[in-house]
This record gives C-alpha cells, sequence and structure tokens, in this order.
C-alpha cells in the first residue's frame, strides 16, 4: 500500500503506524497548505465495541523543513488522552450522539497541539482539542458530517486543524499487486498470467470502504516558508517546503501488575516515518525497513542505492517479456538513475520540467516537497507532474493522485528523459498503470478542509 | 559515582534516592524486572518530580553501565557499586 503496514515491526503496532501523507494547495484556501497525516489504518468500520482512536501513549508529528537541510524547521506535535464518562457501561455510546458534548458519548478523545521551532523552543498552540467520535453507525450518530465539521478547530496562532476518524481515500490493487508484481489491466502479459488469463482484468481497490485517523493541519503560507514570505516565486528556493510525519512511543514501558497503571517512561524513540507514499515500501529492502522508519530524513542517504538502482526496475522486465526491453537495456549499465534520486531524495532542480522545481537542497531525504508557488491545478490530472499538472505528485500530493501508476511509470523509465533526453521509454512505461482513481473510492471528498472523506459508518460497512 | 552521560543534577547518588524506584537488572541481552513498585505513568516533563517513576537498566555488568530512564529523558551512568546492589537483589 502508500505505507499501511510497510514494514515488519510497525504493521504489529497499527496505532503509530502512519499510512499516508498528503501536502497541498486546495482552491479554497490558496493561501494556505494543507498537511494531512493518516494513521491507524485498515480499520473495520464495524468495530464495536471498542472502536478505533489515537494512541495516547504515542506521540505523532508534522515536521517540515524549510531549508533544504532535511531537518525541522516547524514541528507540529500531536498528544492524545482519552476519557471515559461513565465506567458502568461496556459500550462506546449509550444513546445518540448528536453533538460533540452528548452525555451519551462514552468514551472521547482530546488532544493538546505543540509547535517547535528549529531550535526546539515548544509553543503549546491548543490544550484540549476534541475529536469527534467514530462514526459508529447512523442509528447512533445521525448527522456524522455536522459532527465532524464541529471537530474542525481554528487556532488562535492562525493554523486550521482536526484530528479524528475519515476514510482512506488512497486506492491501490494490493491483491494484484502483492500476487507477484501483477497489474490487472495487464495480467495476461504477466510472465504467469498470461498463462491464466487471455483477457485484461478490471483493479480492485483494497482499501475501499475501510477507515483511518487523519491528523490535518492547515497553516498560512508565510507560516511555513523561509523568511515568512506572504510571497514567492517558483523558481525560488525558498518556495519548497519539505514535509514528512513520524510517530514515536517512549523507549520503556513496565505493565503494571494486579490493576496497577503501566509505567511509561525514557525519551521518544521513532517507530513509524512516511515522506514519500511507497518510498519504504517498494524501495526499501525488508532487511532495512525497521532501522529507515527508527531514523529521521536527514540520514536517508544510507537508502540512495536502493533509488539508484530500484528492485522493481528490475523485475518488471521479467515478468512482463517484451515489454519492458529499454528498461532491461538501462538496468544493464547499472548507471544511477538520477531521475529517481532527484524525484525521491532532493526534488528536481530548476531547469528540468519547463516552470517548475522543488528542490530546496542537495541533502539525500525522503521529504514530500511541494513548491508552495504553483497554484492549485485548473483540472487535477491523477498522474500529477507526469501527466503534465505541476501541482500534483511528486510536487507535494493531493488526495486523488494515483501515486501508484506515477510511480509504476517512473520507476518503469518514463522519468529517465528528464536528465537523459537520448533514452527513449518503453512504450508500456507511459501507459502502465492499476486501473483505478479516486473514483474507486466509495466516499466522495469534501470540498473544504479537512477534504479526507466522511467515515464509512459501522452499520452498513460492511454489508 | 562516575558519570559516562549526562551528569546527574546533583552528584548522582542522591539524585537517584530522591526518587522512587523501578530497577530492571539485565546481564548480556536479556532484562527482567526485580522490582516493581509505585506503577503509574511517568510525567511528560522532564523536570525535577520527585513522586515520578525512574526506571534503571543494568546496561553492562561488567563496565558497571546503568541507563536511567526519567521522565523524557535517559541518563547513562557507571556504579559498580550500585550494579552489585541490583545484583544482589535479583538473587545473582
Amino acid at each position: 500500500m502508500s505505507s499501511h503496514r510497510e514494514a515488519p515491526e510497525i504493521s504489529k503496532d497499527p496505532v503509530a503506524d502512519s499510512s499516508d501523507l498528503y501536502a497541498f494547495i486546495s482552491h479554497d484556501e490558496p493561501d494556505s497548505v494543507t498537511i494531512i497525516a493518516n494513521y491507524v489504518p485498515l480499520q473495520i468500520p464495524a468495530s464495536g465495541p471498542n472502536f478505533f482512536e489515537f494512541g495516547d501513549d504515542v506521540l505523532y508529528e508534522i515536521h517540515i523543513d524549510t531549508n533544504g537541510d532535511a531537518r525541522p524547521d516547524i514541528t507540529y506535535q500531536f498528544r492524545f488522552r482519552t476519557e471515559l464518562r461513565n465506567n458502568r457501561t461496556f459500550l462506546y455510546n449509550t444513546g445518540q450522539i448528536e453533538s460533540l458534548d452528548s452525555e451519551n458519548w462514552n468514551r472521547r478523545q482530546f488532544y493538546s497541539v505543540t509547535r517547535l521551532d528549529s531550535r526546539g523552543k515548544r509553543t503549546e498552540l491548543a490544550g484540549r482539542l476534541q475529536c469527534p467520535p467514530c462514526n459508529v453507525g447512523t442509528i447512533s450518530i445521525p448527522d456524522y458530517a455536522g459532527l465532524a465539521e464541529d471537530a474542525v478547530h481554528k487556532l488562535k496562532s492562525g493554523e486550521k486543524v482536526f484530528a479524528g476518524q475519515r476514510a482512506d481515500a488512497f486506492f491501490v490493487d494490493l491483491g494484484s499487486i502483492f500476487d507477484l508484481g501483477t497489474l490487472r489491466p495487464f495480467q495476461n502479459k504477466h510472465l504467469v498470467g498470461q498463462k491464466l488469463f487471455n483477457f485484461a482484468g478490471k483493479a480492485v481497490n483494497a482499501t475501499d470502504r475501510t477507515n483511518v485517523h487523519s491528523i490535518a493541519l492547515q497553516i498560512p503560507l508565510h507560516m511555513v516558508r523561509r523568511g515568512g514570505r506572504n510571497r514567492v516565486g517558483v523558481k525560488d528556493a525558498g518556495a519548497v517546503i519539505g514535509v514528512w510525519t513520524s510517530a514515536s512511543r517512549r523507549q520503556v514501558e513496565v505493565r503494571g501488575k494486579k490493576g496497577d497503571g503501566d509505567v511509561v517512561v525514557g525519551p521518544q524513540v521513532q517507530v513509524s516515518r512516511l515522506g514519500n507514499p511507497l518510498f519504504n515500501e517498494v524501495i526499501v529492502p525488508m532487511a532495512e525497513k525497521d532501522k529507515w522508519n527508527s531514523l529521521p530524513p536527514s540520514e536517508d542517504k544510507r537508502f540512495a542505492e536502493f533509488v539508484a538502482n530500484p528492485e522493481l526496475a528490475a523485475l518488471l522486465p521479467v515478468l512482463y517479456p517484451g515489454l519492458f526491453d529499454n528498461l532491461a537495456a538501462l538496468n544493464k549499465t547499472r548507471q544511477p538513475r538520477a531521475d529517481l534520486l532527484a524525484i525521491l531524495l532532493t526534488g528536481i532542480p530548476d531547469g528540468v520540467i519547463d516552470g517548475f522545481q522543488n528542490s530546496a537542497g542537495r541533502v539525500q531525504a525522503d521529504m514530500l516537497r511541494l513548491n508552495t508557488a504553483v497554484p492549485p491545478a485548473a483540472h487535477e490530472n491523477a498522474f500529477g507532474v507526469v501527466g503534465g499538472d505541476i501541482a500534483g505528485f511528486p510536487n507535494g500530493r493531493r488526495i486523488a493522485d494515483d501515486v501508484v501508476s506515477i510511480s509504476l511509470r517512473a520507476i518503469a523509465g518514463a522519468t529517465v528523459p528528464l536528465v537523459d533526453p537520448r533514452f527513449k521509454p518503453d512504450a508500456a512505461a507511459t501507459a502502465v498503470e492499476q486501473g483505478l482513481s479516486i473514483k474507486n473510492v466509495s466516499a466522495k471528498l469534501l470540498g473544504k478542509f479537512p477534504f479526507l472523506p466522511t467515515p464509512f459508518d459501522g452499520l452498513n460497512n460492511p454489508s | 559515582m562516575s558519570s559516562i552521560g549526562n551528569p546527574a543534577p546533583d552528584g548522582g547518588a542522591s539524585w537517584l534516592s530522591r526518587r522512587r524506584l523501578l530497577a530492571l537488572a539485565a546481564t548480556g541481552a536479556g532484562v527482567s524486572v526485580v522490582s516493581v513498585t509505585g506503577l503509574s505513568l511517568a510525567s511528560e516533563s522532564s523536570g525535577d518530580d520527585d513522586g515520578a517513576p525512574l526506571v534503571i537498566s543494568l546496561r553492562d555488568v561488567r563496565n558497571g553501565t546503568i541507563d536511567v530512564f526519567s521522565g523524557e529523558s535517559v541518563r547513562t551512568i557507571t556504579d559498580k557499586k550500585l550494579v552489585d546492589s541490583l545484583l544482589r537483589a535479583a538473587g545473582r
């Protein structure tokens, strides 16, 4: 998936597992950047009596690098606290929940927001903000959308924030991709699939009708740009920000006996990280994934070799015989893939794509880089920069961007001409796709913050 | 007591004795709990909260290296005398 359960250890710790990260400029607030970090992936909506929630023992963070050194200049920290109204019931709610202060809502979650500057100076922006409930069902919560809207908080410092359950809008045909790299629309051309199928298949969105827990921030652009500038040009290095999210746990936990509380103590230790989608998932070898999750982006040069010669690029010509001959020839040269190194680790420099750059430095680091001077596209192309739409991935990431197909095309060689005009990509490299779009998500995106759809409700999902 | 990590704020043993003590004693890679008292959630801050629990991890018996976890911090000290006491408490 994007980063759902992408590493062995974090796959066993869903509360701290970051699954998607988005950073984009929206039409309704073009002077702000929206950043959304999703956690607790693959939630089945019907999950009573213990509905999903953030971890009270997890430190969630969103980091922003404003000067290209791959170190955070701004960090937003989110700490959660769960409270019970009634300790004599097993129920999440004892009647309808019609407001955030409903007496019927038993298990509520609150959170604080703290901002750190580049020197580590802390400013608590809010101490007790409320999350919306999980979408139990239409009988328990007749107006979920309205309730969730009440959980959008405007901070005095200028940011807008939301933390709570949302529908997962990521789309991927997970079942086929990890069944020996099959893409159902091309299954009859697959090394093994061509013996099984004589027709193109229809992709299946494996994450449809599941929920996540989202932390969404909308920040005025002058607050994230170097020097606090309101206006910058696309070519200005100060227009580019690097974004990543992380989750950390305290280093020591001693389980209590006989009902005593646990002891949780020691420094925070990072257990999950996410910048570009799919980086840890399909670039980093399994043996290194847990280590990658524990490190900051400033250490990513040690993983650059896996970007320079990605395993998937070597597999494609084998899995789809005859379709990726030019890629196979390129692989044989063992030349480092400068296109992928730029896209994923340093950003695309000025002069490669007309009117665009999202490079802010030479430090190799996996961050979602967004040129904040690029306005939202009038007509979005789900293939982003590869599709000629510079407001989309890998210039930040919008919710509807088909990051799986974009990454497939890039790895297949479609972006090599950016750095080597002599290279002719295979026809398949510019045509390959997973066969899904945002239309394969059975919930509609919102037109305003926090943009991700209303979570699927437990009464009707699964159905 | 000598310190190889961040120094104790006021000189070692007294700093340790002011706090309730949770001791984890270890030899080699294995870790075992030898005594647990006063379990509660440690403070988020690493301030001088005398009531907050503290966890000791005996990392290297031969060198007397101990990690002391308190609040959101860890300090590494060497104290062979304390190591001997912990090993006796653990029945080793």
